[in-house]
């Protein structure tokens, strides 16, 4: 408990009386990677907005560093160090890519010269840099999605929430996604919440996988864990999860 | 790229010394003018940098104008000083309209400050002290020189000022709420507070440009000040240009007025159909506007 | 008692004819999530085309709405194909390039009335006279426009409810991507929304030229009233179009009697702007989560 960088405690979100969060309670710990798995409608991406304070809950409470972030404005829970990215890529098509990140770098930057400057270097990292000065909308899917990412880097967060940054990309493109993720703690990102649905990668890098099932949190525990649990295999899988791997 | 700078020294030079020689109809026209480019800066900040595309910043032109005639006649005081209360004021109203206008978005924005607009042209006219409908007359004091300096001052303010947030972080935060307010707020962006900024800057700068309006007319009326054509007549004028760029409005502004002064008042029809069909077809031969179209072939030959 | 029902009157026979041509805005709307800036300019240069014919060879306009509705639908179909689809098609930008193109279209209309009907205000003078009943005046032209008004939108509400193109139009306004899920061609739909809604708008033209007193400027005033009524009633709620019209006309026929005509003309603006804070999706739509 004392090592949670992120608990939420007892989250309810309904949409005109339909649940989409139903009483989840889980902890991000610091330095580790956790999976957020689950169907489609399980109220992954709901939590993420309820984090990020796009969404208010109706009940329950979310403590980061040890605060209450409940109420927060999504601007605050950004500057507190929480950067998420978003399932579909919500580039700023008119701004040039080092622009998209650099307004990530605003943050802390104390000018724009230095945001942009910081910008340029994680467009480096995430391997945009042929492209820095391109507007963000003359971008394929692949590299809007490692934008995605980038804008987010650029809060320098304790904290990153990566909503489906694996959907859209070919095999091999997931396999360097999924190194980028591993390799982002060499980079001072040492905590990420990512919500996935490729088993193969997911099983791979996680240190912790949480399952959602319509709007409850059903499944807790590492990779071998969770491959092994019955109410998982059953509810999202549907078949031994052997086949599906 | 630093030509620029003894170029706009030399123009505004030749500007202020234009009083001297140009006659009473010429100078006429090159105040409207520099009154349309500077209408068309304030709106630029708010609608073409941060997206919130406002058919009512009149509202605050009007404003200005009445609180400066209502201060001449009530207090007064001396023009100048008039004129910057009444920007001053219509920048403080701004505030609290702002904080629930810029709560709508798209086009109930657009047409709320419509609204708006038009529901402080009626409360002005409402005021006994205002005169209502049949307007307020103030001391002749000032000459139209004087007023062409106060509007040219504001407007080259205006540019300068809309030149530096081009390139600050300011503008830059304007610009990412204007892609995606939500994602801009999980970056980090006070949205709520950065909008307010842009839409009190743009509410200041009509503000000011109406005090020396009322000066120009010497008799304001609700009508007159609330005008509707000069608000949307000035936002065409800054989207034929370029939204939410640096010189857009100039080049958009200086052209317009010159159509709008030579056709308005002998061939309205003609006017109307040549605002209006010029709007539609750069729409879509030029979607961004005359200035981006041009600095994209140059960036091209060089 | 009998002042109040008399503003009641009043405020529901102006309601009755401000919904139709709501109902054409409404439409374009829901469909295309474009608000239409032109639409008071159709409106209006269809009343002042029918008021023209009728002061040069006595002609009805009732027996021109079906001429001004076709004109109207086949204009809209050029303006839909030839224009709207044109536009960049990002989709930050494209609400506000339709924003403007609308915009333009309207000076562009109202530019090309001036030209051939000039800016003398006209009006239809036919059944001037009024109804008395129980101490109540009832206009007999406003009676005739509303009673019309319901007809067409009566029609309307078949045509939507029966038709495959109606049930399309009502699908796509509901939710764009099942509709597409479904198989319905989106780009014609759309054409033909922004055709009906544009002949709707003539059509009520038609019908206003026996109430009001117009020119060509004055579209304006028409676009507002149809954006007010379809904020008030919920966008893409035909049901609510209705409601909301009869709001605005309630709200503009007691703010004229114990207000004064200049504050009267506020009455659409306040509501619009209070219903679009506080009430989202409409008096009659459920509360946005």
């Amino acid at each position: 408990m004392s090592d949670a960088l992120l608990s939420v405690t007892d989250v309810s979100v309904a949409f005109g009386g339909v649940a989409a969060l139903d009483c989840v309670s889980l902890e991000i710990r610091e330095g580790e990677i956790l999976s957020l798995i689950g169907p489609n409608g399980a109220g992954k991406t709901t939590l993420f907005n309820v984090i990020s304070g796009v969404l208010r809950p109706q009940r329950g409470d979310v403590r980061f560093l040890g605060r209450s972030i409940l109420g927060r404005s999504p601007h605050q829970i950004a500057q507190m160090g929480i950067g998420r990215t978003y399932q579909i890529v919500r580039p700023f098509g008119n701004l040039s890519v080092v622009d998209n990140v650099a307004v990530g770098a605003l943050t802390h930057a104390r000018s724009i010269g230095a945001a942009r400057r910081a910008a340029r270097e994680i467009v480096d990292f995430v391997g945009l840099a042929p492209l820095a000065t391109r507007p963000a909308s003359s971008l394929t899917l692949t590299q809007r999605k490692r934008l995605e990412v980038a804008r987010a880097l650029a809060l320098r967060p304790r904290l990153l929430l990566l909503d489906e940054v694996m959907a859209g990309l070919t095999p091999s493109e997931m396999d360097t996604m999924a190194e980028f993720v591993v390799r982002l703690s060499e980079h001072g990102i040492g905590t990420v919440c990512g919500i996935e649905h490729v088993m193969r990668l997911v099983m791979r890098i996680s240190h912790r996988i949480v399952v959602l099932d319509a709007g409850r949190c059903i499944a807790e525990g590492d990779p071998k864990a969770i491959q092994a649990d019955p109410r998982v295999i059953e509810a999202y899988l549907g078949a031994p999860l052997a086949e599906t791997i | 790229m630093k030509l620029w700078l003894p170029v706009a020294a030399l123009v505004v030079a030749l500007l202020v010394a234009a009083p001297s020689w140009l006659n009473g109809y010429y100078l006429n026209l090159l105040y409207i003018t520099v009154l349309y480019v500077g209408l068309a800066y304030g709106w630029n900040i708010i609608s073409g940098y941060a997206g919130y595309f406002s058919f009512g910043q009149i509202a605050f032109f009007g404003i200005g104008a009445y609180a400066t005639g209502l201060i001449v006649v009530n207090l007064k005081w001396y023009w100048l000083l008039a004129a910057l209360s009444g920007g001053v004021i219509a920048c403080a109203l701004s505030i609290p309209m702002g904080y629930v206008m810029l709560r709508l978005r798209g086009p109930f924005f657009a047409m709320g400050m419509f609204g708006l607009a038009q529901t402080s042209r009626v409360v002005i006219t409402a005021i006994p002290a205002t005169g209502g409908g049949s307007g307020l007359f103030l001391p002749p004091a000032s000459d139209l020189r004087s007023i062409f300096y106060w509007t040219l001052a504001i407007t080259v303010c205006a540019i300068a000022l809309t030149a530096w947030i081009d390139r600050s972080a300011f503008g830059l935060r304007l610009q990412a709420l204007r892609e995606d307010e939500q994602v801009a707020g999980t970056l980090g962006i006070n949205v709520t507070l950065e909008k307010m900024y842009a839409f009190a800057l743009s509410a200041l700068i009509p503000g000011l440009l109406g005090g020396g309006y009322a000066w120009f007319l010497t008799y304001i009326e609700p009508d007159a000040v609330f005008s509707p054509r000069l608000d949307l007549q000035s936002v065409v004028m800054a989207i034929l240009g370029g939204v939410g760029t640096v010189w857009g409005p100039l080049v958009g502004g200086v052209l317009m007025t010159q159509i709008a002064e030579a056709l308005w008042a002998k061939f309205p029809q003609v006017y109307l159909m040549i605002f209006g069909g010029l709007l539609v077809v750069l729409l879509i031969v030029l979607p961004r506007g005359i200035v981006p179209a041009l600095v994209q072939r140059m960036r091209r030959t060089t | 008692m009998v002042l109040i029902a008399q503003l009641v009157i009043n405020g529901v026979l102006l309601g009755g004819v401000l919904a139709l041509s709501a109902l054409g805005f409404n439409i374009i709307f829901g469909v295309m999530r474009v608000v239409n800036l032109a639409h008071g300019d159709f409106v209006v240069l269809s009343a002042v085309f029918c008021a023209f014919v009728f002061a040069q060879s006595n002609i009805n306009p009732l027996f021109l709405l079906p001429l001004t509705a076709i004109a109207g639908f086949l204009f809209g179909a050029v303006v839909h194909r030839y224009l709207l689809r044109r536009l960049p098609g990002e989709i930050a930008k494209a609400e506000a390039s339709s924003l403007t193109l609308t915009f333009g279209l309207s000076f562009l209309l109202a530019g090309a009335g001036l030209a051939v009907f000039g800016g003398n205000y006209r009006s239809v003078p036919y059944l001037t006279g009024a109804y008395h009943v129980a101490g109540l005046s009832i206009p007999q032209a406003r009676l005739l426009a509303f009673g019309s008004a319901l007809v067409l939108a009566a029609l309307l509400g078949l045509f939507l409810r029966f038709t495959a193109i109606g049930r399309a139009i009502r699908a796509t306004s509901q939710d764009v991507e099942g509709a597409l899920a479904c198989g319905i061609d989106a780009d014609r739909v759309r054409t033909i929304s922004f055709a009906l809604g544009t002949a709707v708008a003539t059509a009520a033209g038609a019908l206003m030229s026996f109430i009001y007193n117009l020119n060509p400027q004055m579209g304006v005033l028409f676009t507002i009233n149809a954006f007010a009524i379809v904020v008030i009633g919920g966008l893409g709620n035909y049901a609510g179009t209705i409601a909301g019209a009869v709001v605005l006309g309630l709200a503009q026929s007691f703010t004229s009697y114990f207000a004064g005509a200049t504050l009267s003309e506020a009455a659409p603006y306040v509501l619009f702007i209070l219903v679009s804070l506080f009430l989202p999706s409409g008096i009659l739509g459920r509360r946005a989560t």
